[in-house]
């Protein structure tokens, strides 16, 4: 069946941060200088050409946005200011959305309103459960965190709290999987990615693909922000209380030494965080890059809320330990603040936004190899078995 | 008036370190001019006083200059009309080319100062041909629409009195009809009302332009500065005497009955171009929710149109622009093989893109069908590389390309009888005489036919890059869509050139100038008619129909319509043809006048004819970059290799040269000959004298001719290197011995 031309889906896009779309003329510049583009999977041409054409089933199959890191160069060579690198940013978002089931991905990057809300309240939730449940009569001579919460009662909701955001993007890397995948998905044989899952970690930890492109500069700055992130979340979520005791915990009464292996790692975690998005606020102030000529409302409340998650963080620190004794009310204050900016940071950006680029990405490609491998292995068995069956 | 020469040997740009200049004033003195000066700088003021002083004093009247080539300084030494100059190249073709100091420089350079002397000799002052009768310097232009206008008006506002014909009962032609119009100003992206209107207007308030509607030109007589038309206007019969003539008549649209394949026909939603025009025009477009355009409907297609349009990629831009003006929440695509918005419609095509139209690349549109009320379409991408449908549609636009209104009609065959069977040979060598086509338009009383050749695909046109507007007859140019396909701004733009072409037509013809490419030549070929056999060639072979012949075939020259190309001299058996300053003798003195040395010489000499257009030039550049090429050649230049008289190649040979080159333009589909096709004659008139050459005992290989553009200039030495071996390997020409 001939392929169906959709004039209307160029507008759903434009919701999405598509722009310049028009102006595309498809010299296929674009897709020339990309240092990542390859063959098989040329972008971002392809992409622009398919939303263009309104092609959204094809869109949704497509691997190539997860493939991109957005150097912005087809950016800077499109002979027509067609922004091909920021279409291909928006069609993130749109895939993002589309993956989502629960249709709140959609809302939070289509609505201004509903993004500031949900974060608004998701913030002020928390608050309120401060209020309410705080402990009643926190130590106000010393800064100590366990006569204001209970450890034990925030690592019991922060795993809570992983457990319900993995299950939503895992739903979505699943839907991901799916329509990347097509008619393969039953076909492809499950080994066949546990082969595969070396790849996965490593391009989790390293964006490895990132490094090949031009501008090594991006690559290093996204590598401080996710190792500082991931490290962080490690000491949060898995080590707050030391897993019952059996290291020691991270969140404690305690005035570690300086040198102390939770210090040294929240120090570069706290400098990786605000360097690396102070780097890319002011950037995307300056717009001296490509990648940074157009901001999407929600690029700029995921750097906020990591920024001043950063932030919050550090400062619970210097509070909690200033003067030997620390300032208790301080501490309190921004450790209930920091919980009102990193808990709807987390809740929104892991399964339905930014964050879960950390999923996308790496799946996608192992789901490209995989389809790879699976198409060769059938292309080079399939004379064998026209062979076996003549001479049967 | 007797001949007093001077000749003048500049010394300067590097003559004096590679030439013994004494030895060149003998030569001079050998061949008893009456001056011989030497001065560093000839182009100087004080080179060019020295000159004057010896032409006042009453001392020369003739003045060679040998120096640089007649192609730079040649506003320097000019002298007037009354003095005689010819220009000896030894900077570009000797000293720039060849080892200094050496021998075969110098017996280069000696030779073509003798050559210089011969040709002096044997040239007299051109006298300028006035008709006898009154030249007139009306220009007539046919064809009333956009480009008939524009070019009416151009030239009754440079003054002159101007002569419009229109078949419709008004002007305005196919821009009339049109519902809005592309931009023709910056920043080209808005589009306008259509402004015909305006210029209808401006043309009835010019009282230098007489207006005919429902006139047509029945008969078209005469030469440049003195046409004869006859107007038929209803009952009416009209006569006008003009001094040129532009062709406006304009494109039609190419017939949509032929592209049933595109739904023509077989739906009442598929439309042309012109029929969306009118439905704009009548409101009859609301409704209308989704368009599409298809692109090359018929163009750049052998079954049809094997040529661009050129003017519907920028139509259904405007039109899809019009669409969205009327429902600006319709939806428009367009399906094109090559976006071709030339120029500032660029533009305009981005203006589109913006406006949200979508721009679809097929490879071949495979069905445009109708589905419960809607038009669908099928095609082969080329970007996906898959097939693409797109429906809904309520409306599809053909866009169907156009067609030169000089190309209806039936192709003229050329009568042949039968005692001039035994002349298939010359008829021959005309084999690709452009078509004429009797598309009943000026209706010419020429001998070549009825209308101007066609070049190809039935547009009228002369030459793809030099000279547009030129036709293959002088005086008359067309101008706009009848002679090549373009858009509404390119034809006003052709237009204007039209209508300045027709204006110097008229004023170089009242002086006796000859006209593009040879502008301001006031020679002329002239009969010598006690001699003529009537063979027919010069109006057979003149590449301009310039010459017409009585009932005995006698030839009946029309000077005003030559371009003094020499082709009809070069065609002449008999050598009756001649110019005052370019000959049979003149040339052949010239080849006289080379010393030939002796066999044991072991220096062989090979001549070269260069046209004058391309190989010329050349040479020259050659000369410019210091390329080194054999010292045995001499060059002779040629108007047009069309020119060159086979008797030439008889005087060379017999003098004992031992070879013969001829440069001449290249040809073939997208020639370059100023002349049409002088270097192609030359060619087959070579293939004829290569039989005589057998005959003789000497090889025919020793005569050869070679197309050079004027960007082979590189490959010179490398051409005449490969000849000069060739003649090495054949050996001294065997006449040497009979000198």
């Amino acid at each position: 069946m001939a392929t169906r031309l959709d004039p209307n889906l160029k507008n759903e896009l434009e919701e999405f941060g598509v722009k310049d779309l028009e102006k595309c003329y498809q010299c296929g510049l674009c897709t020339g200088v990309c240092p990542l583009s390859s063959n098989d999977d040329p972008f971002p041409r392809k992409m622009v050409r398919y939303a263009q054409m309104g092609l959204k089933d094809k869109l949704i199959a497509s691997p190539e946005p997860w493939l991109c890191y957005y150097c912005g160069e087809c950016s800077d060579f499109c002979p027509r200011e067609a922004n091909p690198g920021e279409t291909m940013m928006a069609l993130r978002r749109y895939l993002t959305a589309q993956y989502d089931w629960t249709g709140i991905s959609k809302r939070f990057y289509t609505s201004h309103v509903f993004e500031i809300f949900s974060v608004i309240g998701f913030a002020l939730l928390i608050g309120l459960g401060f209020l309410l449940f705080a402990g009643s009569n926190p130590d106000m001579q010393q800064a100590r965190l366990s006569t204001f919460v209970e450890t034990h009662v925030i690592e019991y909701l922060d795993i809570l709290m992983a457990v319900v955001l993995s299950a939503f993007l895992l739903s979505n890397v699943y839907r991901m999987i799916k329509f990347q995948m097509g008619d393969l998905l039953q076909k492809v044989p499950l080994s066949m990615y546990m082969s595969e899952v070396k790849e996965l970690i490593l391009h989790f930890l390293t964006q490895k693909r990132f490094s090949e492109c031009s501008d090594k500069r991006m690559w290093y700055i996204h590598l401080l922000i996710m190792t500082s992130y991931t490290l962080v979340f490690l000491l949060v979520v898995g080590l707050l209380s030391g897993i019952g005791g059996r290291l020691p915990a991270f969140q404690t009464d305690e005035v570690r030494s300086f040198f102390h292996i939770y210090n040294l790692i929240g120090y570069y975690a706290t400098f990786g965080l605000l360097f690396g998005t102070s780097y890319a606020m002011i950037g995307r102030i300056r717009k001296n890059r490509a990648i940074y000529q157009f901001s999407h409302a929600t690029d700029w409340m995921f750097l906020i809320l990591l920024w001043l998650t950063a932030l919050t963080g550090i400062l619970i620190h210097i509070f909690r330990v200033i003067g030997g004794d620390g300032m208790p009310a301080a501490t309190y204050i921004v450790y209930t603040l920091h919980l009102m900016v990193a808990v709807p940071m987390l809740v929104l950006e892991v399964p339905f936004a930014k964050w879960s680029h950390l999923a996308y990405r790496p799946v996608t490609i192992v789901v490209t190899n995989v389809k790879k491998k699976y198409e060769n292995s059938i292309k080079f068995s399939t004379p064998a078995a026209s062979d076996e069956s003549q001479s049967a | 008036m007797d001949k007093k020469i001077g000749l003048y040997i500049c010394t300067g740009c590097g003559l004096e370190e590679a030439l013994d200049i004494n030895a060149l004033t003998a030569v001079g003195n050998e061949e008893k001019v009456a001056v011989c000066k030497t001065c560093q700088q000839l182009c100087s003021k004080e080179g060019k006083e020295l000159i004057k002083q010896d032409i006042e004093n009453g001392e020369v009247n003739a003045v060679a200059i040998a120096g640089c080539s007649f192609r730079v300084n040649y506003d320097v030494f000019d002298f007037g009309p009354e003095i005689l100059v010819e220009r000896i190249n030894l900077r570009e073709h000797v000293v720039w080319t060849h080892t200094p100091n050496n021998e075969d420089t110098q017996m280069m350079a000696e030779d073509y100062i003798r050559m210089g002397m011969a040709k002096l000799k044997r040239m007299e002052l051109p006298e300028p041909y006035v008709p006898e009768e009154e030249v007139v310097k009306t220009i007539m232009v046919v064809g009333g629409g956009l480009t008939g206008m524009t070019a009416a008006l151009e030239s009754a506002k440079a003054g002159y009195k101007t002569v419009l014909v229109e078949k419709e009962n008004k002007l305005g032609g196919w821009a009339a009809n049109l519902y809005k119009m592309a931009p023709v100003t910056e920043p080209f992206t808005e589009i306008a009302d259509n402004y015909i209107p305006d210029i209808i207007k401006e043309i009835e308030a010019n009282s230098n332009i007489t207006v005919y509607t429902s006139s047509k030109v029945i008969t078209t007589e005469g030469a440049p500065g003195m046409f004869y038309v006859t107007i038929n206007q209803g009952s009416k019969e009209i006569s006008e005497k003009v001094g040129s003539i532009v062709q406006a008549t304009g494109a039609k649209p190419y017939e949509p009955e032929n592209l049933g394949h595109l739904g023509y026909g077989k739906s009442d939603k598929v439309i042309t171009q012109a029929m969306f025009e009118e439905m704009a025009k009548n409101g009859k477009l609301s409704g209308v929710e989704k368009i599409a355009f298809i692109q090359c409907a018929g163009s750049r297609d052998e079954n049809h149109l094997p040529y661009c349009s050129a003017a519907c990629c920028v139509e259904s831009l405007k039109q899809s622009l019009a669409f969205k003006g009327i429902n600006p929440k319709g939806i428009v695509y367009i399906f094109y093989r090559d976006i071709r918005s030339a120029g500032q419609y660029e533009h305009f095509y981005e203006k589109a893109q913006e406006s949200g139209v979508n721009f679809i690349k097929y490879a071949e549109i495979d069905d445009v069908a109708e589905n419960s009320g809607k038009m669908v379409i099928t095609l082969d991408d080329v970007i996906l590389g898959e097939k693409v449908e797109a429906s809904d549609f309520d409306l599809v636009v053909l866009a169907n390309g156009m067609v030169s209104t000089a190309s209806f009609g039936e192709e003229m065959v050329e009568e042949s009888e039968e005692d001039e069977k035994q002349d298939s040979e010359s008829q021959e060598s005309i084999a690709n005489k452009p078509p004429v086509i009797q598309a009943d338009i000026l209706n010419l009383q020429y001998r070549q036919g009825p209308e101007i050749p066609i070049l190809k695909h039935g547009f009228p046109d002369s030459n793809y890059i030099c000279f547009p507007y030129e036709t293959r007859r002088t005086g008359i140019y067309t101008a706009g869509s009848v002679r090549a396909p373009m858009d509404l701004l390119e034809t006003r733009e052709d237009a204007t050139g039209a209508a300045l072409k027709a204006v110097q037509c008229v004023e170089n013809v009242s002086v006796g100038m000859a006209l593009h490419p040879r502008s301001g030549d006031l020679s002329f070929p002239e009969f010598n008619m006690n001699r003529c056999t009537q063979c027919k060639r010069c109006t057979e072979e003149c590449p301009f129909g310039a010459i017409n012949e009585d009932e005995k075939a006698n030839p009946l020259p029309n000077p005003t319509r030559c371009r003094r190309c020499g082709v009809c001299m070069g065609a002449c058996p008999e050598r009756i043809i001649s110019f005052k300053n370019y000959n049979v003798p003149m040339v052949g003195n010239m080849i006289k006048n080379i010393e030939i040395p002796e066999e044991d010489e072991e220096k062989p000499r090979i001549l070269i004819f260069a046209c004058e257009n391309d190989a010329i030039p050349a040479l020259d550049m050659a000369g410019i970059n210091k390329y080194s090429y054999n010292a045995w050649v001499r060059i002779i230049p040629v108007r047009c290799l069309g020119s060159l008289n086979l008797i030439w190649i008889n005087d060379a040979m017999s003098k004992g040269f031992d070879g013969v080159l001829l440069m001449g333009c290249k040809h073939g589909e997208d020639y370059q000959c100023h002349f049409m096709k002088g270097s192609e004659l030359a060619e087959y008139r070579l293939s004829k004298v290569s039989e005589t050459l057998d005959r003789l005992g000497l090889e025919s290989e020793r005569v050869k001719a070679t197309q050079v553009t004027i960007m082979d200039y590189d490959k010179i030495p490398q051409m005449i290197e490969d000849f000069t071996e060739e003649i090495d390997e054949l050996g001294p020409n065997p006449m040497k011995d009979f000198q």
